[in-house]
Formats: structure tokens, sequence, C-alpha cells
């Protein structure tokens, strides 16, 4: 991996700047959220503690279990038209109860506006048996039709009836029965409207009329001579009493609100008798944005319910959990939200107890738009600030690396150049720099200065060893001579013979020694002849089979000739040290191959050998002065002749380098053609 | 033990020989190796008087000349003195034999030598018969030289001319100045024109042990030689990888 990926890795550590942010919002959010709750239960519990002292507004709790019959006297804002249609009502569909009938779902609802009472009622009817006159009254008898009824009791005391049926559709009459018989009520303004598959009664009633326990009772049809089905609101024989917002209580509850928050109160069914104030209405969908804040978003608020269930309940009876454990007697706080604005709202809900009974509870509203503002104006910070840190960060590290890796790799090219064309005392670059780079590049010139310097005095070496020895070597020899002239036993002149011949050696060691530094002389003054390279090789290489009995040569050009300058004698002595080599390194019956081929602007000359594969660390030195790979104490090489071979391919501004290649090495000599205009 | 007794710079009378022997001067400022040789000279035969130093050997000079002057380049402190001598001595006299012994084998110190005039240059791997071989042939040549020419002592190829006795070599009539190596590598090939001799038959002609360096250089230097007579010869052929041979038309 290189420095550069390395370091635009490590530069991703950044991204741990958003994910502390985010937590940190987290946490801060929580804590604002933790601490808006725990106010508004304060709230609520004082505002609870109020309306315990009203207890008298309460209703009494049935404790019969039968608040699911009562009807919600809903608070109409305006006054609805009696008109068959339920949309002037101010009220939500939603708000009209169903119960189940003959045909189908019975809706129905009533409200108050002023002093009347407004009821709505919807039956499901597959056969409207419309009234005549006799069944217009009376329920029980041979005769019947399709009626609505609304019974009104106040018990003990009283319990009546207002009987809606209707010859006709249109504005009609309604009866009151009671103990005393039935007789129209002109004070009540009905009207009775047909609609696909059933029909719609709207009707106007005088408060004073009706008593405090109201139910609806339906009666379907299929004929008049037929009973047919009653469909009821309450179960037992007299309704239960209607639930309403208290006056005083609403009161109570509009002077305590405060701003921005939603104050409910409900008895101990959980029906509604107080609501004031409203949650602010701002909504923030602006400020929520998309794409990946809106993600972050919504990882970080704990979702709630959907915020619809926030609202006060369409029916009037409050029956969210939260709610009905405050009327279990437990306080407890929840949380939703809108999916579409991100709008959260907190509420609570906390018992309201008199005398050790729950008369109802308070529910406390408040949307959290300054906590969400605040958090989203965070997270949308967090991320912009992030995200150029990151950025930053990534930019920077990766020019860093760069830099860094094009210093370094700079001096690496540098340091293998100047080992390459052996020019080891050039400056490498960042050698002012003060820094780890720069202590690097000066020791690299350090170590390339002194291996040039070893190199060099390995090269000087042989010859000047040579030189030195060639002295006392003559004063050996030249002593051993005149000595086989005096007078010597048998045992002397053996003596003497092997100091001859231990002498005889010295001196072709030392020929060998000089040789490279001969050979540097000669090419220093060389007259370059331009020559055909291909008959030289195939003269040599026929003499070469004569010296080498035992290997066989093979030599392939397709050159028809192959113009080269430099000195002939020069450039066998070259191969004469590559067939050496390769006849060394090779076993009897070998074939060494030779081949020359043409390769653009030069001549490339190889000669491959089948044999043991050259050391890889050797590749490198093979042509220095003074290094042998041959196996073993081999006196008679010194490591010099592949060095004269390459002092003299270099000095006819060719190269030569060594390959292992399949069960065998191979030398390759480049040499340029010769190039009319030019001289070597 | 005469060459115990034997001074610097002092011609050792004690010794047998008769005027006739020749006196040889060896100039070499080692003295084991100045005794072998000088030990080695007058077992052949020879006179021989012995030089440490260039200073010496010229004041002897002054007053007689040696017949034969075998100088080594470097003596003592005097790293060109050998050459300087035998500048000197070539002033001297244009005639007198001197041979560099030297342990210097760089081509350039051998071309410098032979341009002084020298008329041979060989290093101290040399060995003493060799170096013997080499003083008589010399010797020989200068006599050779005293007598007037033998017909039989001639080998006539094409334009050659080679006057065995003498060692003297003629191109179209005209003389070519060889060394004394350089004339036995012509007389090897011309001996049989056409015939290819290797390194070592060269080596061998020559009485000497030449690397192949050594050979190469001395074929150029003989063919410079003959083309500063004549600029189309042509006539020594190199049969790369085997070695050279004298073309006959």
């Amino acid at each position: 991996m290189t420095l550069k990926k390395q370091l635009l890795l490590v530069s991703l550590m950044t991204l741990i700047l958003p994910w502390a942010g985010f937590e940190f919002i987290r946490e801060t959010e929580s804590a604002l959220r933790a601490g808006q709750q725990q106010w508004l239960a304060g709230t609520a519990r004082a505002l609870a503690d109020t309306m315990a002292r009203y207890s008298e507004e309460f209703p009494p709790a049935s404790g019969d279990g039968s608040s699911g019959d009562q009807l919600y006297m809903h608070k109409l804002a305006k006054r609805p038209i009696i008109d068959g249609y339920f949309n002037d009502w101010s009220l939500h569909a939603a708000s009209l109860r169903s119960i189940r009938g003959a045909d189908g779902p019975i809706k129905f609802a009533i409200g108050s506006y002023g002093g009347a009472v407004f009821l709505f009622v919807e039956v499901t009817d597959r056969d409207v048996v419309y009234a005549t006159a006799q069944t217009m009254i009376i329920d029980d008898g041979p005769r019947y039709a399709d009626r609505v009824t609304l019974v009104s009791s106040s018990p003990p005391y009283l319990d009546e009836s207002f009987i809606f049926a209707t010859a006709a559709p249109g504005p009609m009459l309604s009866y009151k029965q009671d103990q005393y018989g039935v007789a129209p009520q002109a004070a009540i303004a009905a009207i009775w409207q047909d609609i696909a598959g059933g029909y719609r009664i709207e009707a106007r009633i005088p408060a004073n009329l009706l008593g405090t326990n109201l139910g609806i009772v339906i009666s379907n049809t299929g004929n008049a001579s037929a009973r047919g089905t009653r469909s009821k609101s309450f179960s037992g024989h007299l309704p239960a009493p209607v639930a309403r917002l208290s006056p005083e209580l609403d009161a109570l509850a509009a002077s305590l609100v405060q701003a921005g928050t939603r104050l409910l109160v409900t008895d101990a069914a959980g029906w509604r008798i107080a609501a004031a104030g409203q949650l602010s209405a701002a909504e923030t969908a602006a400020s929520r944005g998309s794409g990946w804040s809106r993600f972050a978003y919504d990882m970080l608020v704990e979702s709630g319910k959907a915020s619809a269930f926030a609202e006060p309940d369409r029916q009037g009876r409050e029956r969210q959990p939260y709610i009905s454990s405050a009327l279990g007697g437990r306080e407890m706080a929840s949380w939703f939200r809108s999916e579409e604005s991100g709008r959260a709202i907190v509420a609570v809900a906390a018992p309201i107890v008199f005398d050790d009974e729950i008369l109802g509870a308070v529910i406390l509203q408040q949307g959290t738009e300054a906590i969400l503002s605040l958090t989203n104006a965070g997270l949308a910070r967090l991320m912009n600030v992030t995200l150029i840190a990151t950025l930053l960060v990534a930019g920077s590290l990766l020019g860093y690396a760069t830099w860094l890796s094009r210093r370094i790799r700079h001096l690496s090219v540098a340091a293998e150049a100047a080992l390459e064309n052996e020019d080891l005392h050039s400056a490498l670059p960042g050698a002012l720099a003060h820094d780890e780079i720069g202590d690097l590049s000066r020791s690299f010139s350090h170590v390339l200065r002194q291996l040039g310097d070893y190199n060099a005095y390995l090269r000087s070496l042989a010859s000047k060893l040579s030189h030195e020895l060639r002295t006392p070597l003559a004063i050996v020899t030249s002593s051993l001579e005149n000595l086989e002239h005096e007078p010597l036993n048998k045992a002397s002149s053996g003596y003497t013979a092997r100091a001859r011949e231990g002498a005889d050696r010295l001196r072709r060691i030392l020929t060998a020694m000089s040789e490279a530094s001969r050979v540097e002389e000669l090419m220093a003054s060389i007259e370059a002849e331009q020559f055909d390279l291909r008959t030289v090789l195939d003269s040599t290489i026929t003499a070469y089979r004569d010296v080498y009995t035992e290997r066989a040569f093979q030599f392939d050009c397709d050159l028809p000739s192959a113009r080269t300058s430099g000195s002939p004698e020069l450039l066998i002595q070259m191969l004469d040290k590559l067939i050496d080599n390769a006849v060394d390194f090779s076993s009897n019956g070998d074939t060494i191959s030779v081949a020359l081929e043409d390769a653009g602007a030069e001549l490339l000359l190889s000669v491959m050998n089948p044999g043991p594969p050259l050391p890889e660390r050797m590749r490198t030195q093979l042509f220095d002065s003074m290094v042998s790979m041959r196996p073993g104490d081999n006196t008679r090489h010194l490591g010099l002749g592949l060095y004269v071979a390459r002092l003299i391919a270099e000095g006819h501004g060719g190269r030569i380098a060594a390959e292992n290649v399949e069960d065998g090495v191979v030398f390759r000599v480049h040499l340029p053609k010769f190039q009319p205009s030019e001289r070597v | 033990m005469a060459m115990q007794r034997q001074s610097v710079a002092n011609y050792d009378a004690t010794e047998w020989e008769f005027d006739v022997a020749k006196r040889i001067a060896i100039v070499e400022d080692e003295a084991a190796i100045r005794d072998n040789y000088a030990a080695a000279f007058r077992r052949e035969g020879y006179a021989v008087d012995t030089y440490e130093a260039r200073e010496p050997a010229l004041n002897a000079f002054a007053s007689r000349l040696p017949d034969l002057v075998v100088i080594d380049i470097n003596l003592k402190d005097d790293v060109e003195g050998g050459f300087e001598l035998c500048r000197s001595l070539r002033a001297h006299s244009a005639n007198l034999p001197i041979i560099f012994l030297t342990a210097r084998d760089s081509e350039f110190d051998a071309v410098s030598g032979l341009r002084l005039g020298a008329d041979d240059y060989l290093t101290k791997d040399i060995s003493l018969p060799h170096l013997m071989a080499r003083i008589a042939a010399l010797f020989r040549r200068m006599d050779a030289l005293q007598k007037p020419q033998g017909a039989d002592s001639q080998i006539r190829r094409g334009e050659l001319a080679i006057d065995v006795e003498r060692m003297t070599v003629h191109w179209r009539e005209q003389p070519i100045g060889l060394t004394l190596t350089e004339f036995w590598l012509v007389h090897a090939m011309a001996r049989y024109p056409g015939h290819v001799k290797n390194r070592q038959q060269l080596m061998d002609a020559a009485q000497a042990v030449l690397d192949d360096n050594t050979i190469t250089s001395h074929i150029k230097r003989i063919r410079r030689k003959f083309i500063a007579v004549d600029a189309d010869f042509d006539a020594i052929e190199t049969v790369y990888g085997m070695g050279y041979r004298w073309l006959s038309y």
C-alpha cells in the first residue's frame, strides 16, 4: 500500500468528527427533551391539584362499566343549518360515532350550540319504509316504519323519547313520547333526507327539552307489517349520562393554559370535559432539510407515535395509553412525531385525585419546536462543518502524502539511477531538507559515496596490486632461474622446480589482474573501425569449436550483416570471457548458443548456456571487479572476466546484462549499430 | 662472490673477460633484481656494469658507452628516470641497443618507451632465458649490420624483404624500423604466408609471454609502421578468433 493510500485511510479517521458531533447533539437533544418533559410533568401535576379543588364539577364515575354507552356532546363552533348535511357541523367526519345496524353501520353525533342540541344520524337502510299517520307515532302496533328515536332521561325522574319518522323526505315533524302519550313537538326542527342505501336525519332540539342522559335507538324494518330490528347506542334499559365539556372547568383551563401548550381535562372515563390552548402551529418542515441530513435527523430523534394520536380525540373520549395510565392513577408521558414535518410533541398525563378517588386526568401537551430547530440547525451545521473538515483534512493529507511520496520517490529514483550509472558522487535530491527525508538523502549520499569509493578502490586494486607485486615476483623468478644454474642436489632441484611453478602461477594471476586496466587503456586509445560483427562471430565461433571440444556451439543470426564500429579484437575478447564463463558453468556435451539479433537501433548479442541459475543477490554485482560466483576456491578466477566483458561492452557504447532463463543463464550484450554519421 | 665485491657504477676489473666481451649496463634501483640479472648476464659471458640511478649511469656512459643498456623506468624517486636516460643515450648514439625492463606494463609506457628509440620494451615477467635470447639477438643484429649483406639470409615475400641476420625488414625496398619483438612476429607470419599463426605461436616466436592485448597492440603497431611507408598495406590479415596470417601476392 502506498504512503498516499495509507494517509488517505488515516484521513478517514476524521469521520469520527461527525460521529462525535452527532453523539453530542443527540445527548443535548435528549437532555433538553428530558428537561421539557419534566417541566411539563410538573406543570401537569400542579394543574391536576388545582382541578381537584373543583371536584364537584366532575361528573360522578358511573362505575357500572356503562361509560361506553355515553354519548359525547360536541361543542360546536357555529350553528349548523338543519339541511341533512354534516359538513357545516364544524366537526371532522371522524367525530361521527358508529354502531352496527341491521343493514350496515349507523353513524351519529350530537352537539350543542347556544341553547340548542343538534342531532345528526346517518342510517344504512336497504329499503326505507316511510311512516303513515298511524305508524308515525306508535311503535308497537300492527304496522311499522323506519325511525330514529332519541331517548332522554334524567334519572330517576324523566324518561321520554323523541321520535323521528316521516312519510316523505324533507322537513319533518317529530314527536315526543312520555308517560302521558305521544305529542308532536313543534320546537324541534328536523329534516329527513334520503341518500343512496339509507337516509339521514338532522335535528335541532332545544336543550331544555332534554334530560342528562341521552341515547339513540334506530328501528329498521323491511316492510310495514314487520317489527324489524332495533339498534341502540346504549346497552341497558336507560341511556347513560351525556358527557360534555364542563363550562367551569373549561373556563378554568382556558385561564390556566400557557401559550404554546394544550391542556385537556378528562373525567374518570376519559371523556374530555375541558380543552384549552393550541400547540404552536409553526411547522418546521423547511428546516428539516432532505437527503442525508434528514436521514441523520431520523437516526437522531427517537421515533414516537404518529403525531395524529396527540390530537384530542374526535369522538371526545381520550383513549391513548398514557391517558389511560393516568386514569389508572399513574402519571405518564408520551412522545409524538409527525412523519411529514418532523414535528415532535411531548405529552404528559397526570391523574386528578380527590379523596383518594381519581376524578379524571390532566393532559398537557407541548410542541418541541425550540429543541427541534436547535437540533436541526446543529445537525445542519455539524454536517457542513464536518464535511468541510473531512474534505480539508483528506485533501491536505493527500497533498502532503503526494508531496512526501514524490520526494521519497525522487530520492529512490535518483539513488537507483546513481547506482545504475555508477555516478555515485552525484548529489541526491532533498539533501538540504531539515527533516527525516533530508537525513535519509544525506545518509543515502554517504552510503553511495562510500560505495563509489569502494568500487573505485576495488577496480584499481587489481592493477595496483599486480603492479606492486611484479617487482618482488621478478626478484623471486630471477633468483630461481639463477639458482637453477648452480649445482643442486636432487632434492633442491625439486624444490626450485616447485618454487618456479608457484612463481609462474603467480605471474599468470598478476597478468589476469592487470588485464582490466589494460583493456581500459586500450579502450581509451581505440581506433574505431567499421566491421561486420556477423563475419567476426562466424569465424570466432568456428575457432571455439576447435578449442572447447567437449561443448557444442550453435550460432543463430538472421541478419545478412551486422555493421558496428569499434574494435573487433576487443569484442572477441569480450566474447572470449563470456564463452569461458559459459563453458565453466555448463557440463560436457552441453550446447552453448550464441545469437545475434536486430534490436532496433542496437544489435543484441546473447550467449546462453545450460547450467545452474545465477544467485539473485549477485545479479547486479556480477559485472563488478573481483566478484566471482564460481563455487569453491578456484584460484584461476579472480572475478575479473565479466568485469572485462563489461568494460568492453560499455566502451563500445553498449551494455551487458545477465538473466536466468529456463534451465540456464543468458548473457545479453546490446551494442549500437554502426551509424555512418557518428564515430564511437 | 664477485657480486659481493661489486660496487655501484664500478666496472669490475677482476672479471676474466677480455675486451671483446660485450659490455652490458644495467640501470635498476632494485638491488636484488639488478644483482640477479647481472649474475645471469655474466654467466652468459657478458661484462656487466650496474647502476642504481640515472646520474651515476650518465657519468659513467660519458666516458665509455656500453654495448647494450637495460633500463628500468622507475629509478628510486625518479619516476620517469629511465625515459630521461634513454633520451640522453639516444642523443649520444643512434645505434646503441636499449632495452626497457620494467614493472610498468601499461600500453602508454610501452609506446612512450619505444618512441624514445628503445629497441625493446619488456616487462619484468620475462624469464631470464627469454631475456638472454633477446639480448643475444640484439647483439647478433649489431654484428650483422657490420658485415656485408649475405643473400642466403634473405627471405622475399612479394614486396617484403626480411634479412634474418640483420633482423631488418624492407617493404617495397624501404626499411621498416621494427623492434625485436615486432621483427620476430613479422618473421613468424611471413615465413609461411597464408598460414594462420595463433597467439601462442606468435608468443613463442617472439620469445615472450604476452597477453592477448599485447599481441593485438603489437600487430597494430606493426601495421601502422608498414602503412607509414605504404598507405595501401594490407598484408596482415586478422583471422578472428584464431590469429593472424601474412597474405602473399
